[in-house]
């Protein structure tokens, strides 16, 4: 079982040891956790036990085994992308107008197709206020669209799965990066034995990601070279272009990855998960191929969906060449490796001190076949 | 109570506040300005004065700071008007510069400067004494120790500053200031003085000359013989008196509210026939002859005041000069330990010293007693913090400004200030103050802290100032910061009048001490004139304060200012009327589940805000809320509903 402690342990274990992304999922819960600029806060300390706030975070205590066995019905084996049925390349169907969507438009397609067929009431998503990312719940499909660009920062998404609890929503669909997952996987857990618990995620679609940025960071670099205001859209594309590219009022502005590596909180350094696993489905880049993204269907609800979206003219899917699959769990694989030795060099990962809390627990022998 | 304070007729006998006893020695000596700033516990002084000037020719003010009140009741008495300036006693650090080219120039009209000391610190952020600077600019020191002193002795000390031209210090404390005695009243002269200031004489002719420091050190040494004049007077002063046996075994020397300890204490255990007590109203210099006089007596020598040593050191520096006429004596005080060097004294303390120099065994409270009262008042008494009032906008500018740093998320920090919201480094002002030292120390401390981003520092600096100490204090630092391009927010917790010390004006309102009209500085156009980003938003909407104050914070470059203007909840203009009637749903509050358990009792904590235990919500207390319908928006349940007052 996940180990649950309360706020006090939260903020030693994950604020003070700057590993906090702030993926929101502390926030909402009471009046305390406040996120501004990608950063979670406590306002006011707090003195209970046992909190939601750290059962959910997705950087304290994770029992990636317990995950797996709710979700997938068998231990957790470490496997570069995680469980999954099918790898696919997709792209927005024609029932989607082609509009401001970032690549191929899937994850929009999705929620969009989602919300019609009335899988889920509102998503928790991902809106921008300037260049600020901000979570939003949305009630209607026509909302999808502006929340569709990347942000590549840190985002308190999760922030408004615990409004929307609230305000008594029980069919929720939520897009999040893989740590936010992590989250909205250990939410579902019902961590704290509720009585009336009713899991309320109804649809999860994942994110891949390899780091996300430091928001505060990224905006004073930014700030330093060109009118904030000004941007409409930024991307980062895949290799070799080595670049974050910026479209501005006046035009492209690229930045070196040089420039914006740094600005990586170390806490992605920890993230072993680059596929978002605990995913209905989850969406990436398909890289090589401009216009689509790569698709893995890893449960039956998103094998369903994705199939009827197809039907409907909301989603358009090709097979996945091996060549690209085998390149992508390359990619997994090795950030699960680099996160495991950093896990280890920290002393983060199934830590056995009586009193001592990590970051995350896998089977040992599942550690060993990660590091080879 | 004013009209008391005049119409009382000679002979008659009233109960005074130690303070309106100076007040009224102040008006029977005749004296034509007085001039302050408000700081407890002196501040009744000069309101009384204000309330008699509607009806005497006198001329009370409320300056800007305590060095202007000096120099204002100066300027009287050079022109040979009976002047008295009053302050507490950090007011006469701020004027101590001009205070020590004072000594050496001299005086015309007798001139009065009355600090109110405040040992343990009861209403101030230190415990320092005014006592030390007569000594260290040379000026005659009395101390009242009793209620009819303090009325008699402020005329006796107009007589001595003009006999002898210099300022003399009369010195008060909480105690004396702030308590109640009886007083006889003398008559009131007849008023008829006329002001001109005498310059074109000779250079060093104090009463014809002009009025200077210089040349230093005749003007020096004239100010020592001025001194020596004084310690003739203080050989024969009526404020110097014995009680006590005519060979005591111990004598003690005391003075001001000290004496009244000091005499409950002997009285306590009995000892009037084997103690003397030695009560000096005139502590500096001491008159030697006098001294002499009862030092011979007794071989014990205890010395009983308050805070660190002074009387103390000045007797045994006293007794060493006559060693060989008095003998060798045996010292008790603050050096052996018998008499704290901080905090105030009681009775009780007092008691404690006399028993052990005389082996009495007496204990002043019984342990067991103790304990029995301490677990009856623990069983009994619900805790209580320190805190503001209910409706006060120091609780939500605050609120707004604790939280949007911590959300800040960089550690930002406040420089507090002196004012109610000194209280903002506790918990009921969320702990958001992290320095707090003199008025204006805040904007100075935000000015240094500015400028030290070149060595890393990267954490947002915020002060907090009230509007009178903006006027104070706060606005040399604040041109040293735009001048000098530090970098931080300036907040102005503009209340409206000086709030702590009960709501005197200051230059930014329309009225005078008086209480006549008077042009208003208005804080916004001095501080954009100086060059800063000025916003102003009302601390009880608090959603558009911390969008402000999140903005200023984005704002990197340059001194910002914040007013955040909102009467205060106690002004008499606001006339309590409620703003708001603010209502608590039961069913939608709640409780013990709300952010870990009550927040709206437990962490924002104003008094309005009740806890009912039975139901097990919060509920809203009728009449202590004052209405101003802040905690509607805090409540994160959304269960308290406020309804405007129509």
């Amino acid at each position: 079982m996940q180990q649950v402690f309360g706020p006090k342990e939260l903020l030693e274990d994950v604020f003070q040891n700057d590993l906090c992304i702030g993926c929101g999922a502390c926030v909402e819960l009471c009046p305390y956790f406040k996120n501004y600029q990608g950063k979670t806060a406590q306002l006011f300390p707090c003195d209970l036990s046992q909190g939601r706030c750290y059962a959910y975070c997705p950087k304290v205590e994770v029992n990636l085994d317990e995950l797996s066995n709710h979700f997938w019905g068998r231990p957790y084996d470490g496997s570069p992308l995680g469980n999954y049925r099918k790898v696919l390349a997709s792209r927005a169907g024609k029932k989607i107008k082609e509009t401001s969507y970032q690549a191929g438009g899937t994850v929009s397609a999705i929620i969009i197709y989602a919300f019609k067929k009335g899988l889920i009431e509102v998503a928790a998503l991902t809106d921008r206020e300037g260049l600020n990312p901000v979570a939003r719940l949305v009630t209607s499909p026509d909302e999808v669209i502006k929340c569709s660009t990347s942000k590549f920062m840190a985002s308190p998404t999760l922030s408004v799965i615990n409004t929307g609890m609230r305000e008594g929503y029980t069919r929720i669909g939520v897009v999040g990066t893989p740590c936010q997952l992590t989250a909205v996987a250990q939410m579902r857990l019902n961590p704290l034995e509720k009585q009336d618990f009713v899991d309320p995620v109804a649809l999860a679609v994942g994110l891949f990601c390899n780091w996300a940025l430091d928001t505060r960071q990224l905006m004073s670099l930014l700030s330093e070279k060109l009118d904030i205001s000004a941007i409409q859209s930024m991307d980062i594309p895949p290799p070799p272009a080595n670049m974050m590219v910026l479209k501005t009022d006046s035009g492209k502005v690229e930045i070196p990855l040089s420039e914006i590596k740094p600005l990586i909180p170390h806490t992605c350094f920890i993230c072993p998960d680059m596929t978002s696993e605990w995913s209905d489905v989850s969406v990436g880049m398909f890289e090589g191929r401009p216009g689509w993204n790569t698709l893995l269907i890893r449960s039956q609800k998103g094998a369903e969906l994705v199939e009827k979206a197809c039907k409907d003219g909301f989603l358009e899917t090709e097979e996945m060449p091996q060549e690209n699959l085998n390149h992508l769990s390359r990619a997994a694989a090795a950030k699960k490796e680099r996160a495991l030795r950093t896990l280890i060099r920290r002393e983060l990962i199934n830590t056995d001190k009586r009193n001592q809390r990590c970051a995350v627990r896998i089977p040992p022998e599942v550690v060993q076949k990660i590091l080879r | 109570m004013s009209n008391l304070i005049l119409e009382g007729k000679k002979g008659s006998r009233h109960l005074l506040m130690g303070n309106e006893a100076i007040a009224r020695g102040a008006l029977e000596a005749g004296v034509c300005v007085a001039a302050g700033y408000p700081g407890t516990p002196s501040s009744e002084i000069i309101e009384t004065l204000s309330d008699a000037s509607k009806e005497r020719k006198l001329y009370v003010e409320w300056s800007v700071n305590e060095k202007v009140a000096m120099e204002v009741a100066a300027a009287a008495s050079f022109a040979g008007l009976r002047s008295m300036c009053v302050m507490k006693q950090n007011g006469v650090n701020v004027a101590s510069d001009f205070l020590l080219h004072l000594a050496y120039s001299g005086t015309r009209g007798g001139m009065v400067l009355v600090p109110c000391d405040d040992p343990e610190a009861l209403s101030s952020a230190n415990e320092g004494e005014s006592r030390h600077f007569a000594k260290l600019v040379e000026i005659p020191l009395l101390e009242p120790g009793d209620f009819q002193e303090a009325k008699d002795m402020v005329k006796w000390a107009f007589e001595l500053s003009e006999e002898i031209k210099s300022l003399v210090m009369l010195r008060s404390v909480t105690r004396l200031s702030h308590a109640s005695g009886s007083v006889v009243f003398d008559e009131l002269p007849e008023q008829d003085t006329t002001a001109h200031f005498s310059h074109s004489g000779a250079f060093i002719d104090p009463v014809e000359g002009p009025m200077t420091t210089l040349p230093v050190t005749w003007r020096h040494t004239q100010l020592q013989e001025k001194l020596q004049q004084a310690v003739s007077k203080f050989e024969e002063s009526p404020f110097n008196t014995y009680t006590g046996p005519q060979t005591p075994e111990l004598l003690i020397i005391t003075s001001s509210a000290c004496h009244l300890y000091s005499k409950e204490a002997i009285d306590l255990i009995g000892v009037k026939d084997r103690v003397g007590l030695l009560k000096l109203g005139t502590t500096w210099p001491l008159p030697p002859k006098l001294m002499q006089q009862y030092l011979i007596r007794a071989d014990k020598i205890l010395i009983v005041e308050e805070v660190i040593s002074f009387l103390e050191d000045n007797v045994k520096i006293l007794a060493a000069e006559l060693a060989s006429k008095i003998g060798i004596k045996t010292f008790f005080g603050k050096k052996n330990g018998a008499i704290p060097t901080a905090g105030e004294l009681n009775p009780d303390l007092v008691v404690t010293a006399i028993a052990k120099i005389l082996g009495i065994n007496y204990e002043a409270m019984p342990q067991a007693y103790g304990n029995r009262a301490k677990a009856l008042a623990d069983l009994g008494a619900p805790g209580r913090d320190l805190t503001f009032c209910p409706g006060c906008p120091h609780r939500a500018s605050f609120w707004t400004i604790h939280n949007v740093l911590q959300m800040d998320n960089r550690e930002g920090f406040v420089c507090g200030d002196i004012g109610c919201y000194s209280l903002a480094m506790l918990p009921c002002g969320f702990g958001t103050l992290k320095t707090l030292h003199s008025m204006g120390s805040g904007a100075g401390l935000a000015s240094g802290f500015g400028k030290l981003k070149m060595f890393g520092m990267d954490q947002p600096v915020v002060a907090t100032v009230g509007d009178s100490t903006f006027f104070h204090a706060v606005l040399p630092a604040f041109i040293n910061a735009v001048h000098n391009k530090s970098g931080f927010i300036l907040i102005i917790l503009d209340n409206s009048g000086t709030a702590m010390t009960g709501f005197q004006p200051h230059p930014g309102l329309q009225v005078d001490a008086k209480g006549d009209e008077a042009p208003h500085i208005d804080i916004v156009s001095v501080c954009e004139a100086i060059g800063a980003k000025v916003s102003v938003c009302d601390p009880f909407d608090i959603q558009h304060t911390q969008q402000t104050l999140f903005e200023l914070l984005e704002d990197k470059e340059g001194v910002k200012v914040l007013v955040l203007k909102q009467i205060c909840a106690l002004s008499p203009e606001k006339k309590a009327k409620k703003m708001y009637e603010v209502e608590i749903d039961e069913t939608v509050c709640l409780g013990e589940n709300c952010g870990c358990n009550r927040m709206c009792t437990r962490v924002f904590k104003c008094p309005g805000l009740i806890w009912d235990k039975e139901k097990g919500v919060s509920t809203i207390d009728e009449v202590i809320c004052a209405g101003c319908g802040v905690c509607a928006s805090i409540c994160p349940a959304g269960a308290i509903n406020k309804k405007e007052v129509a």
